[in-house]
């Protein structure tokens, strides 16, 4: 049937599915965020006590040190890995298709990606561990005294950090690869013509014409950064002392240790409302598309 | 193709049906042991089952996981297994919103050890069963190792901190105690320690009711003046994984553990163990096991009968395997291995308190064992660290 | 394509490329070493380190630990992990290319604004629908279901899946589906018998990531599923951590148990899985 009805049916299935399961929940939590535990409606109120809670953020930490808070755990957390995600990841795309055997190195690389994020919390766990982990003691090689560095403030945060660029940089290498290899020989050649060193070339047309991928992957990474939990959950449960709690453990905290809905719809609305302001540069390009 | 697509679906939709077949009558218990804890446990089931013919099955569970999972399970009037191991405080709290089978009338008061009942009682009904206790006497040693460097058991705080400083002397000791850590309640069993020695059991007892601040200086002090200095001066590992910890202590990396008195049945020659609380100590946590059986079990009658049998019989069995200190008073002596009749006999002449941490519960528990886990890494941060406690303790 | 080894190459570069090369790999692989060497010793072995090898007695008894744990013995769990997994990835496939091919053919007033709310709902994070998911599934008496976890895991494939679906089926050439209109056949013919053979491709990524998010997914298990012989592989992990005793061989070896899968997948279907990422987010 080529009828209005008929094609309609097309969409029914997934419009519903998506309504109960998606849309309403998420409605729901906007819409709890405005209210209090005891339920009142205070609008932003919660908001402002939610962001005034220590384990948002903490200002003390300008002055000792960690913990900063959710909140900026979640800030630095995204400018560390981004910049050093992206740029990692064009390096290894860079150096792995110039080389013999690159396929296979980048097989390896690709452990990082197709680990569950459970057994990276593991991993990770393993790798800063005092005793057993191999990252203290390659450190002590160099002076820093042996020790688990999950299990100190200063420390524990970062060692999160580094250990989800190992599991999500292969994400940046693919998206650089087929980037490059979109990138026509000619122009190259003309490069060479002009006297251009290769590390010329890199950065006068590689990395230029590569921006769209880039856009990407920021797009893509700052929204899994975001949602970082299950690393956090099993490494180091956000401690110690809440040095690297993050606003989606936080989430899980209120909403599920706390038995507070009211608190994790704040947060969760939080988190939503930076995924969409980060995936604008997305909804401009799929609209550019459909005209 | 889609006809096709749909009737794959119909095939794992019906196998979804699948769960859920009929049993034939079968407990099921839970409870967080696992490993030798969980070995030592079985022979009790098994003699359960011998004497009633009845099926027990037994389940692993994390007492902080079924911290989260039960009261869901509860909302929905299901529960997982037919008796279920769990801090006292919570089989209370469940208790209050109808989860729990009454138990009145089940169990005599004076069977057991005075006052164990009390835990799990509340508006003047029993909720739940005592189970063995462990006793946290203090800082285990190897008497070999002692023996080896001329160490002598301390008397006094002085001497206490004077053999920490010898032992750190000590060529391969990494640090005098090592520091187990889990979830973090190997660090919060210490602190305990400290609290009921230099603060007293009124103190403990205080702290648990809400009655004191953590911030009072009465407990600042005993913080400040006797815990911190230790950490500052490394007399303490980093946390440790606790039975990685105990290997490493064994081994010889560190001189002095403080565990509870389940660490007899844990290591390969009890003979050679040595325990000394803390000069001074007048009070000792005694940590009873409590377990309770759900409203929403299927066979009450049974749950009944095996929550009786392992709060009497079951308690005499378990204490044979070492590590568990009975609270049910039809115990006899000798059914204790040599080493844990000493233990027993730890307590006489100190008071038998409750483990602050599982008393108080709640979401303080796990931001307490968070809180120390700083504590121990940073110790200058003692007075936020109470400032966090105390106001987490007033939510 | 030569890209940049059109450039004349100094022996240093080259050398220095192979180092860094080997450099990565060794980063890659060591993290995994230590869990695996962990899963394969006995930890008195390993408790100063794993790279000392003076004693070296490797067993598999931790395999069979972590495979039949009293507490959270994995062959169930991959078991589970599967009975979620492969409906989560069916389901939300079928009826997401069906709208998808809607949105890339068919012309009405409200379609663009649709299509850009499914875009939108692609990026939000799983936290914001935790609490009613929950609440919704306690009503609906499926907490604690296989179906009511898969049914949410479908709901929440479908804005990706639908995107992905949607932008290759606007790559696909028109023409041999308008012929087929012209011969009379309906919407529903043509998509089923012409494009859909036509996009196998596409479905295999899509069905690759599709099942390798599921099976890695902790957060909806964690909130959804408790009873201890319904818990995914992937909860069963962090619980192989007892209360009291942490056996880190066990738990290295479950850990590798459950990660076997998803490399194994990737293993046979790499290609589909790097186009599937590639072409999800670019173009």
């Amino acid at each position: 049937m080529r009828t209005l009805r008929g094609r309609a049916l097309f969409f029914v299935p997934a419009l519903a599915l998506l309504a109960v399961f998606v849309v309403y929940p998420v409605v729901n939590t906007v819409w709890l965020s405005f209210f209090t535990s005891d339920g009142e409606f205070a609008l932003l109120g919660k908001y402002a006590a939610i962001l005034s809670q220590p384990e948002m953020f903490d200002s003390r930490g300008f002055v000792r040190g960690f913990p900063y808070g959710a909140l900026v755990h979640n800030v630095m957390w995204i400018v560390i890995h981004l910049p050093l995600t992206a740029g990692l990841g064009l390096a290894l795309a860079v150096i792995l298709r110039e080389i013999k055997g690159g396929a296979i190195v980048k097989s390896i690389v690709f452990l990082g990606m197709v680990t569950p994020m459970v057994v990276g919390g593991v991993i990770l766990r393993f790798l800063f561990d005092g005793n057993v982990g191999i990252l203290p003691s390659l450190l002590s090689l160099i002076g820093l005294p042996r020790r688990t560095l999950t299990a100190y403030p200063d420390t524990a945060l970062f060692s999160l950090i580094i250990g989800s660029l190992w599991l999500w940089t292969p994400f940046s290498m693919i998206l650089y690869s087929a980037g490059l290899e979109t990138i026509p020989d000619y122009v190259y050649e003309a490069a060479v013509i002009d006297g251009a060193s290769a590390v010329r070339a890199f950065f006068a047309i590689t990395v230029p014409m590569l921006r769209p991928v880039t856009s990407v992957v920021i797009t893509m990474t700052f929204l899994w950064v975001l949602k970082i939990f299950d690393i956090v959950y099993v490494a180091t449960m956000g401690g110690p002392g809440g040095a690297s709690n993050v606003l989606a453990l936080q989430m899980y905290m209120y909403a599920f240790r706390e038995f507070d809905a009211n608190s994790a719809a704040v947060v969760a609305t939080l988190l939503m409302l930076v995924a969409l302001a980060v995936s604008i540069p997305t909804f401009r390009s799929v609209r550019g598309e459909q005209q | 193709m889609r006809r096709k697509v749909m009737v794959l679906l119909l095939i794992v939709l019906a196998l979804f049906s699948l769960t859920g077949l009929a049993a034939d009558k079968k407990l099921t218990v839970i409870s967080g042991w696992s490993g030798q804890e969980m070995d030592a446990f079985m022979p009790v089931l098994r003699e359960f089952e011998k004497e009633t013919g009845i099926r027990v099955d037994y389940q692993i569970y994390r007492a902080e996981d079924l911290a989260v999972l039960l009261p869901a399970q509860f909302d929905s009037k299901t529960a997982p297994a037919d008796v279920i191991f769990m801090w006292a405080w919570f089989v209370n709290k469940q208790a209050q919103n109808g989860h729990v089978l009454e138990m009145t009338g089940l169990l005599n008061e004076s069977d057991f050890v005075p006052g164990i009942l009390d835990a799990v009682k509340s508006g003047g009904k029993l909720w739940g069963g005592p189970y063995t206790g462990k006793i946290k006497p203090g800082f285990w040693y190897r008497k070999s190792f002692f023996k080896q460097h001329g160490l002598a058991v301390p008397t006094t705080w002085d001497e206490f901190v004077d053999l920490c400083a010898r032992i750190k002397k000590i060529p391969g000791v990494r640090a005098p105690i090592a520091s187990g850590n889990g979830v973090g309640w190997p660090l919060s069993d210490v602190t305990e320690h400290f609290i009921a020695t230099f603060g007293g059991p009124a103190m403990t007892r205080d702290l648990i009711a809400g009655k004191m601040s953590w911030t009072d200086p009465k407990v600042r002090a005993v913080f400040e003046n006797r815990l911190v200095p230790l950490l500052k001066a490394g007399y303490f590992s980093e946390p440790i994984e606790w039975t990685m910890a105990a290997d490493l202590w064994w081994a010889g990396d560190y001189a002095l553990y403080f565990m509870g008195s389940w660490i007899t049945g844990m290591v390969k020659d009890p003979a050679d163990l040595g325990v000394f609380t803390l000069p001074g100590a007048r009070g000792l946590v005694f940590a009873t096991d409590y377990a309770f059986v759900p409203a929403y079990t299927k066979y009450p009658a049974e749950a009944r009968k095996l929550l009786a049998f392992l709060a009497t019989r079951g308690q005499t069995l378990q204490v044979a395997a070492g590590g568990h200190i009975a609270t049910y008073a039809g115990a006899p002596l000798d059914a204790y291995p040599a080493v844990d009749r000493g233990i027993a006999a730890l307590l006489k002449g100190v008071e038998a308190l409750p483990d602050l941490d599982d008393t108080i519960g709640g979401e303080w528990q796990p931001a307490f064992w968070d809180q120390l886990k700083l504590l121990w890494v940073s110790p200058a941060r003692v007075g936020e660290v109470l400032e966090t406690l105390q106001r987490k303790a007033g939510k | 394509m030569r890209g940049t080894s059109i450039f004349a190459r100094r022996k240093s570069s080259t050398v220095a490329l192979y180092v860094a090369a080997g450099l990565a790999a060794l980063i890659w692989l060591i993290p995994f070493m230590g869990v695996f060497m962990a899963s394969i010793r006995p930890l008195s072995e390993i408790s100063r380190g794993w790279w000392k090898f003076e004693q070296f007695n490797p067993t598999l008894r931790n395999y069979a630990g972590a495979w039949n744990h009293p507490a959270a013995p994995l062959g169930k769990g991959m078991l589970n992990s599967l009975r979620v997994a492969v409906p989560a990835t069916i389901l939300p496939l079928a009826i997401a290319s069906i709208a998808a091919y809607g949105f890339a053919r068919f012309r009405f007033r409200l379609r663009d604004l649709l299509f850009m709310s499914v875009v939108a709902l692609m990026t939000l994070p799983q936290q914001m629908i935790a609490v009613p998911i929950y609440r919704i599934m306690r009503g609906l008496g499926a907490v604690d279901s296989f179906a009511g976890l898969v049914l949410v895991h479908a709901a929440w494939g479908l804005p990706w899946i639908m995107y992905f679906m949607r932008n290759y089926f606007t790559t696909v050439p028109i023409e041999v589906e308008e012929a087929a209109k012209v011969d009379g056949a309906s919407d529903l013919r043509v998509f089923l018998q012409i494009v859909m053979p036509m996009s196998l491709p596409a479905v295999a990524s899509a069905a690759v990531l599709q099942f390798m998010w599921v099976w890695s997914d902790f957060f909806l298990a964690l909130i959804l599923v408790y009873s201890p012989d319904r818990l995914l592989a992937t909860q069963r992990v962090p619980l192989l951590r007892g209360v009291y005793h942490v056996d880190w061989g066990v738990l290295s070896a479950g850990s590798i148990i459950v990660m076997a899968v998803p490399i194994m997948v990737f293993a046979l279907m790499q290609r589909y899985y790097i186009r599937g990422m590639v072409g999800w987010t670019s173009k």
